[in-house]
């Protein structure tokens, strides 16, 4: 104990050095102002500034995109909440009761709650980061892909939790998503499905582009076909903070988020984003309110945006602890530390105690940074709404285009999200639910990826998931939730229909 | 807007979820259809079959239910009054995405700008003039230029 | 979406026409920026060298050298968008040795080719990198022979991770089994990254792996090399054999790295480049870079990476024929 907080003392040193500082704060500006593209989460905006770090000092390096990571995460949730636009697919559950909160004129009160969350979730998990990471480090790398597996199809009984109208209609279009997620090469046969005479789409529909039309687009058209378009909002300052009720609100669903995404973020692949759903459906789960969901619920933002930024912290354990890959977003960190001809390893934080505890403490100083630069700038980004539509809404459109084409410079990208707009106009004429195909996607190529490898180590033999005490473990709390929850959800059924009968 | 979900069909021809469901079937059994080249391989093996035609069958089988359920209004009771600004709208998206890597950022996002505010929002020309020249060449000065977000350029490097 | 190529071409035929107007009047290459092609993302080997090595040749061209990631499909649509682009040198390509896998899956599996091979032309090769074999320190395996000894004995169920069905690390081990008669479990990963990750927590046995990151988890006790693919031992790794010492004498493999233009790129713009990259590498900043990286320079100009290249691929693409289909195999 009493070396980690020399070391931290090591690393305020470098980290409160003048310099450092600058980097921390622009890393934060210039991810805030990227991230708030449409589309453009943490991991493309450090993979399109990463060049920029090349001709800087290792510890300048990953302060500035440590710095860039956490302002792309925030600048994410911005245009969720002001606009329905998902930042990244982390943002997609910010978008339901975010914008909701907007159209209700909270829209300070929304933003500065995911800025506080996120700083509160930030800070906490920094701290789990230092004190846990070695022996944290050594469990993620026990989750294979038979322990992916179970923790995916843990995740996807959440989508069951997340049907706000008819079970049938949300699993309609839960697996419409993930039937979305089959198109590309196969990992595992190398068989190019559903290719159409399309190279790009080898990888698979993006998500980015399927969030951005789904919710987006969608969003825009049909507010031009409501009788009025969206009134223009002239928010008062003192309207701008969260009320005391809002907060009171919110602290309970911040420190959940918090827990939740810490843990679900160390497991290496790209668990995080799964971290904001769980949030979300558990907020629902144990609320006195579940009806507020999607009409403005506090909780369904201050949970959701805390655990992904608990996650994206999780995520730097094993990497940093172990030098390890374990995610695309610790993957692009390494790159940068590899060019500066730092190796990262199990040696990193014995063999570079100033990198890394220099690094670990700009990211209290980052965090901080953050909320300091955020909640005046909630003050400047609501007066946006002041915009009239008519020039509000080609302005969005632009910038959706912007930022999907930007994320990989492919135009495919952008016909995929212009599709995906109509889809999603369509979808919600007919009253689904958007927000399940998006979960559909994202989880869809990790599950099956996940089942195949399990079946290739083991040969095809099913009984990997329950001769492995981890993957046995989540495989059997999956099934006990589904039954419990096919249960309440019967009993829970019957009884609404009865309070519906007395009320009316 | 959960219990209007569940009041019966009101007004003339098939309810909304009928359609749904109609359209999940035949998109589930053109899936099925488009996918039958694919390997199915087996349960200890499963093939890049397995995966589509699995869940394309499931979403026929969920868009049957909903179609035999019909729950819903009529299909016109809502109205379509988006379809003239949307049309618009995906007349504009479509251009971009077509000029884009030809006329570049700047000049394909102060086209659909002008498009947008001067013609179907009819704002008088000179406002839709400053802000599409203002907003495409501010933006494209602050990502491009600023934040090195490498967007296309056009004709003459514009 | 025909429709709308025939449009986006008819629009693209129209802009070079206005982008090539001001061309007709100008005499020598580069009288712009120039483009180079990544078809991987930021941070990766391929982006880790072209980014140094285009900041170097800005240097001899004293034009900018603009990098561009165009990622998809494990760098077949960038690999395609290079191959089909203007060839008149102001588009490059940094590509690396997936560049001759790619047209085989294609092959394999009867689909259009996103480009064919000889749509490209070489320019020179920057750098070539042997990958080491490495399994989990607490294997019982401490030479190859153990490895293969114990393989013999249960066929098909020692595993190895990969970086993709079909990638460069696929493709190294399969190479290995086969000259060392023996059959090995494949558990494919998306990634280098992903398949190192897997090796660390004891879900596969077995890696082929470039020698930068594996260096330090071997110097960590956490890995440990059995032998190298190179043609001699790796300077960093001085006890490690190489497959050709062990007596393994077609079992050469290096993940190396080019750049090509497309093959109508006219000759003379193409010996500007080739002069360019050549000094570009001699530089001392690239060397630099690349000794940060740990990666060797290998350099070779036109003739000889065309010789090199193709004797890389005809190996490749017997590799890939080899594997086949893998539903045909079980």
């Amino acid at each position: 104990m009493a070396e980690t907080l020399h070391n931290l003392a090591l690393g305020f040193s470098v980290a409160t050095s003048p310099e450092m500082l600058l980097f921390a704060f622009a890393g934060c500006l210039v991810g805030t102002l990227v991230g708030m593209l449409p589309g453009v989460g943490p991991l493309a905006g450090i993979s399109l500034l990463l060049p920029a770090t090349y001709g800087l000092n290792p510890t300048a390096a990953i302060v500035l995109l440590g710095g860039i990571y956490y302002g792309a995460m925030y600048g994410g949730s911005t245009t969720s909440i002001l606009m329905r636009i998902p930042g990244e697919a982390a943002s997609v559950m910010t978008c339901l009761d975010g914008y909701a909160m907007t159209q209700k004129g909270r829209a300070g009160a929304a933003l500065a709650i995911a800025a506080i969350g996120s700083f509160v979730a930030g800070t906490l998990s920094v701290v789990g980061l230092m004190l846990l990471a070695p022996p944290l480090a050594d469990l993620a790398l026990r989750f294979g892909p038979p322990e992916y597996f179970g923790l995916l199809v843990l995740g996807l009984f959440v989508l069951a939790a997340l049907s706000g109208g008819s079970v049938a209609k949300t699993l309609a279009m839960a697996v419409l998503g993930l039937f979305l997620g089959t198109i590309g090469i196969d990992l595992m046969s190398g068989f190019f499905r559903f290719q159409y005479g399309l190279h790009e789409l080898g990888d698979g529909i993006g998500i980015v582009p399927v969030a951005v039309g789904l919710f987006g687009i969608s969003e825009i058209l049909l507010a031009l076909g409501r009788a009025e378009p969206p009134r223009v909002q002239k928010p008062k300052l003192r309207e701008l903070l969260p009320s005391r009720r809002e907060l009171a609100e919110s602290a309970a669903p911040i420190g959940r988020g918090t827990v939740l995404g810490f843990f679900i973020g160390i497991i290496p692949g790209s668990a995080h984003i799964i971290s904001s759903f769980v949030s979300y459906a558990l907020e629902r789960k144990i609320s006195k309110h579940p009806e507020r969901f999607g009409q403005g619920a506090v909780a369904g933002v201050a949970g959701p945006e805390s655990a992904n930024n608990a996650a994206a912290c999780g995520a730097f354990v094993p990497m940093l602890a172990l030098g390890v890959p374990s995610g695309p977003i610790p993957a692009v960190m390494l790159a940068a530390l590899m060019v500066h001809g730092v190796a990262p390893g199990p040696m990193l934080m014995a063999e570079q105690p100033k990198l890394f505890w220099g690094f670990v403490a700009s990211m209290y100083i980052g965090n901080l940074m953050l909320l300091v630069l955020n909640l005046p700038l909630v003050g400047l980004l609501v007066n946006l709404l002041r915009v009239p539509y008519a020039y509000l809404y080609p302005a969005i459109l632009a910038f959706c285009v912007l930022g999907v084409y930007a994320v990989n410079q492919s135009v495919i990208d952008v016909w995929i999200m212009i599709a995906m707009g109509g889809l999603g106009v369509l979808l919600r004429k007919f009253d689904f639910e958007v927000a399940p195909v998006v979960l559909g996607l994202v989880l869809s190529p990790m599950l099956e990826v996940a089942l195949r490898q399990s079946l290739a180590m083991s040969a095809g033999d099913w009984s990997i998931f329950v001769t492995r005490p981890i993957a046995a473990t989540l495989v059997g709390f999956a099934v006990v939730l589904a039954l419990a929850g096919v249960a309440s959800s019967l009993r829970g059924r019957a009884a609404w229909r009865r309070r519906l009968g007395l009320e009316s | 807007m959960t219990l209007s979900a569940e009041t019966p069909a009101s007004g003339a021809g098939p309810t909304r979820d009928r359609i749904a469901g109609v359209g999940l079937v035949a998109f589930g059994l053109f899936a099925v259809w488009e996918a039958r080249a694919l390997p199915f391989g087996s349960l200890g093996n499963p093939g890049a079959g397995m995966f589509p035609v699995a869940l394309a069958l499931m979403l026929a089988a969920l868009g049957l239910l909903l179609a035999l359920k019909g729950g819903g209004p009529a299909l016109g009771a809502r109205g379509w009054k988006e379809a003239r600004p949307g049309l618009a709208i995906f007349a504009a998206l479509a251009f971009a995405a077509l000029a884009l890597e030809t006329l570049g950022y700047r000049l394909t996002v102060t086209a659909v700008l002008l498009f947008l505010i001067g013609a179907v929002e009819r704002k008088g020309w000179r406002a839709a003039v400053l802000v599409a020249f203002g907003f495409a060449f501010v933006s494209h000065a602050l990502f491009a230029d600023f934040l090195r977000v490498p967007l296309p350029r056009g004709p003459f490097g514009i | 979406m025909t429709i709308a190529k025939h449009v986006l071409s008819a629009l693209g035929a129209l802009a070079l026409l206005v982008a090539g107007w001001p061309a007709l009047a100008q005499e020598k290459f580069p009288a712009h920026p120039v483009t180079m092609v990544v078809p991987f993302p930021p941070g990766g080997v391929a982006d880790q060298t072209g980014r140094p090595l285009a900041a170097a040749m800005e240097k001899v061209l004293k034009q900018p050298v603009i990098v561009s990631n165009k990622v998809g499909a494990g760098g077949a649509v960038g690999m395609a968008a290079a191959a089909n682009a203007k060839p008149d040198g102001y588009t490059i390509l940094m590509a690396l040795s997936s560049i001759s896998i790619i047209p085989e899956a294609d092959k394999l599996f009867d689909r259009k080719p996103a480009y064919q091979m000889d749509q490209l032309a070489p320019i020179a090769l920057i750098s070539s990198d042997p990958t080491v074999l490495v399994v989990p320190a607490e294997m019982p395996w401490k030479t190859v022979a153990d490895f293969v000894a114990d393989a013999k004995k249960r066929p098909g169920e020692i595993s190895f991770s990969s970086s993709g069905l079909y990638g460069t690390l696929h493709m190294a081990m399969e190479m290995f089994a086969h000259g060392a008669g023996i059959k090995l479990r494949h558990v494919p990963f998306n990634g280098a990254g992903p398949a190192m990750t897997a090796l660390l927590g004891g879900h596969v046995n077995a890696l082929a792996s470039g020698p930068g990151v594996v260096i330090p988890q071997i110097k960590a006790g956490k890995l440990r090399a059995l032998a190298g693919w190179g043609d001699k031992r790796l300077p960093v790794l001085p006890d490690v054999p190489t497959f050709k010492e062990l007596g393994f004498k077609d079992v050469e493999f290096y993940i190396w790295s080019g750049v090509f233009v497309p093959a109508a790129t006219p000759a003379e713009v193409r010996k500007t480049l080739r002069e360019t990259v050549k000094q570009a590498v001699a530089s001392a900043e690239f060397k630099d870079a690349m000794t940060k990286l740990e990666t060797p320079i290998a350099y070779l100009d036109a003739p000889e990476f065309k010789k090199f290249w193709d004797k890389d691929a005809a190996m490749l693409a017997a590799a890939v024929k080899k594997v086949g289909r893998i539903e045909e195999k079980k």
